[in-house]
């Protein structure tokens, strides 16, 4: 029997290496910034033969999903990336895909979007994707970032959605980190071949997507709806699979840390949430009983498993890399008021918006941060 | 978890030494992390990479504020670089031609430029500094040599490793304490 490997590698290329290791058939690519080295690795890949797959590389992002919702209504596995403003020009096409039911996953490097230009960590350019029937998981470690596209794949292709990945750039995406590849066969085991329940088939031709009445379109958008929400149970299936097969977990819906005891929890996504858990051992040193619950899924909100796992009576800061543009404070707060009001009154929530533009995050600024929230 | 921090100019390999000191760690059977910091990306400018080792998963993904071990890359640098910041008992690494001396933290002083010149190494920017550089924080952090050794050799294989090797192995054998100013 084969063991896992470990070698040492960046956010970018646990991304490419995930897609290679899900068999994925096509990947339309825009290379250029703020794309990230991930379709640069892609295309070696299949440039040396250790992918056989098609890359296409097009004129703009737009495209680049165009032809990912081409090919995965031809049947196809279809993987690709982007980040910040390559993200904001596909966001026609991202609804094409979703009402389409089509099973893309597409990785998203979230950078802050323009203008003013910048390169660095921020959440605006998922968070602004919310609206767009994509599931979305926020990833905090590296190897998060290769397990969750495989787990990614499981799920848009039980239930027909596009699912995109997302972790930050620089801190997740430039880092080299460990990264455990498991061998192939544990992956083909856990992702067995694409089979599309439907397909367009030039040799049996048929229409997709044409102008539905009212009662029609109603009942298409209504079942994308109920199937995001019905994704839950798949996420958490796909993740308890993925570790019984090859040992790793980095939570399902939800990640937590030191949660069970804590009247203070730290609450946000992505790298910055990886370093709140130094920033709860910091508070515990210093007699503050802190905790830490992050979503890993943004999109369906895990509401009854934050509810179900939020301690009585604790103070919840939330953290946003993001602003909520007409509202005080960020996305994730407004988003995990709405989920608990009338349900924990028990519970108070407080915000800080923070580390804007990739301004750093260090675990005693963080501390610091929630500290002083509790003084508010 | 050990704290390093790479303070250097854009062209001197920083990012190159921050990688090689990663995957030293994983070779010594430890955790590693290498995280530069990428700004405007300019030859010259001044740049800085932040490098973790720990025997357990680390989760920190910040740059390192307040490290451990401060490794300059030149030393017109060390004053900068100290007063970006450096944990209270931490130590300094500096290329530098002679013995430096940085007030109250101990120094280590190796002569990178000297020791890349007389190996040949050289990229577009001038003497490959990192190589040597490596090998001399190797030393400072007790890697052993053969570790060191064999992560050059991972990266490098064939002839441009061995002329590696030379240089980093001169680097790890001469880095010198400085004696304490007083």
């Amino acid at each position: 029997m084969k063991t896992a490997q470990v070698i040492m590698d960046t956010g970018t290329h646990a991304a490419a290496l995930a897609a290679k290791y899900a068999r994925v058939d096509v990947i339309p690519g825009y290379p250029i910034t703020p794309q990230t080295s991930i379709m640069e690795a892609i295309a070696s890949m299949v440039e040396n033969g250790e992918l056989n797959a098609r890359f296409i590389p097009v004129e703009g992002e737009h495209s680049v999903l165009a032809a990912a919702v081409a090919a995965a209504a031809a049947g196809a596995r279809v993987f690709t990336a982007t980040s910040a403003n390559g993200l904001l020009y596909m966001h026609e096409v991202l609804h094409m895909a979703s009402g389409g039911r089509l099973p893309v996953v597409m990785c998203n490097v979230n950078r802050g979007v323009f203008a003013p230009w910048t390169l660095w960590a921020d959440h605006q350019d998922s968070f602004a994707q919310r609206d767009t029937g994509w599931i979305q998981y926020h990833c905090s470690s590296n190897q998060e970032v290769f397990n969750t596209i495989l787990q990614a794949f499981r799920v848009a292709e039980q239930i027909n959605i596009p699912v995109m990945v997302n972790f930050d750039g620089f801190a997740i995406s430039h880092c080299l980190m460990p990264l455990t590849l498991p061998p192939q066969e544990d992956i083909d085991l856990f992702l067995p071949p694409h089979e599309p329940e439907w397909r367009l088939d030039p040799s049996n031709p048929s229409s997709f997507s044409n102008v539905t009445m009212a009662a029609e379109y109603a009942s298409f958008r209504g079942m994308l709806s109920d199937d995001i929400m019905a994704s839950i149970p798949l996420v958490k299936q796909a993740a308890q699979e993925y570790k019984d097969i090859t040992g790793m977990w980095d939570g399902d819906t939800i990640d937590t840390y030191r949660l069970e005891d804590a009247e203070v929890v730290a609450f946000a996504v992505n790298s910055m949430a990886a370093e709140l858990r130094l920033s709860v051992d910091i508070l515990r040193e210093q007699g503050i009983k802190a905790g830490l619950l992050r979503p890993r899924l943004y999109l369906p909100f895990p509401t009854e498993d934050i509810i179900r796992a939020l301690p009585k009576n604790a103070q919840i800061m939330v953290l946003d890399r993001n602003l909520n543009f007409g509202h005080p404070g960020g996305i994730l707060a407004s988003e995990l008021k709405s989920a608990l009001f009338g349900r924990r009154n028990d519970i108070t929530v407080k915000n800080r918006v923070i580390g804007i533009g990739g301004i750093d995050l260090t675990r005693r600024f963080m501390a610091a941060e929630i500290r002083a929230m509790m003084d508010e | 978890m050990l704290e390093l921090r790479i303070n250097g100019f854009g062209g001197q390999g920083s990012v190159t030494l921050a990688h090689l000191l990663a995957q030293a760690a994983l070779e010594n059977g430890e955790q590693g992390q290498a995280l530069p910091f990428f700004g405007v990306e300019r030859r010259g400018a001044p740049v800085r990479a932040a490098v973790r080792i720990s025997p357990t998963t680390i989760h920190a993904h910040s740059q390192c504020e307040l490290p451990d071990y401060l490794v300059v890359m030149s030393e017109k640098l060390t004053q900068a670089a100290v007063s970006e910041g450096i944990n209270d008992i931490g130590t300094v690494i500096v290329n530098a031609p002679q013995t430096v001396n940085v007030s109250k933290y101990p120094t280590w002083q190796v002569d990178a430029d000297t020791i890349a010149r007389e190996a040949g190494l050289f990229s577009a920017d001038g003497p490959t500094i990192n190589i040597p550089l490596f090998g001399a924080v190797c030393r400072v952090l007790n890697i052993p040599q053969n570790i060191m050794e064999q992560t050059i050799l991972n990266k490098w294989p064939g002839h441009n490793g061995e002329r590696n090797l030379g240089a980093a192995g001169k680097a790890y054998n001469e880095v010198r304490i400085c004696a304490p100013q007083l």
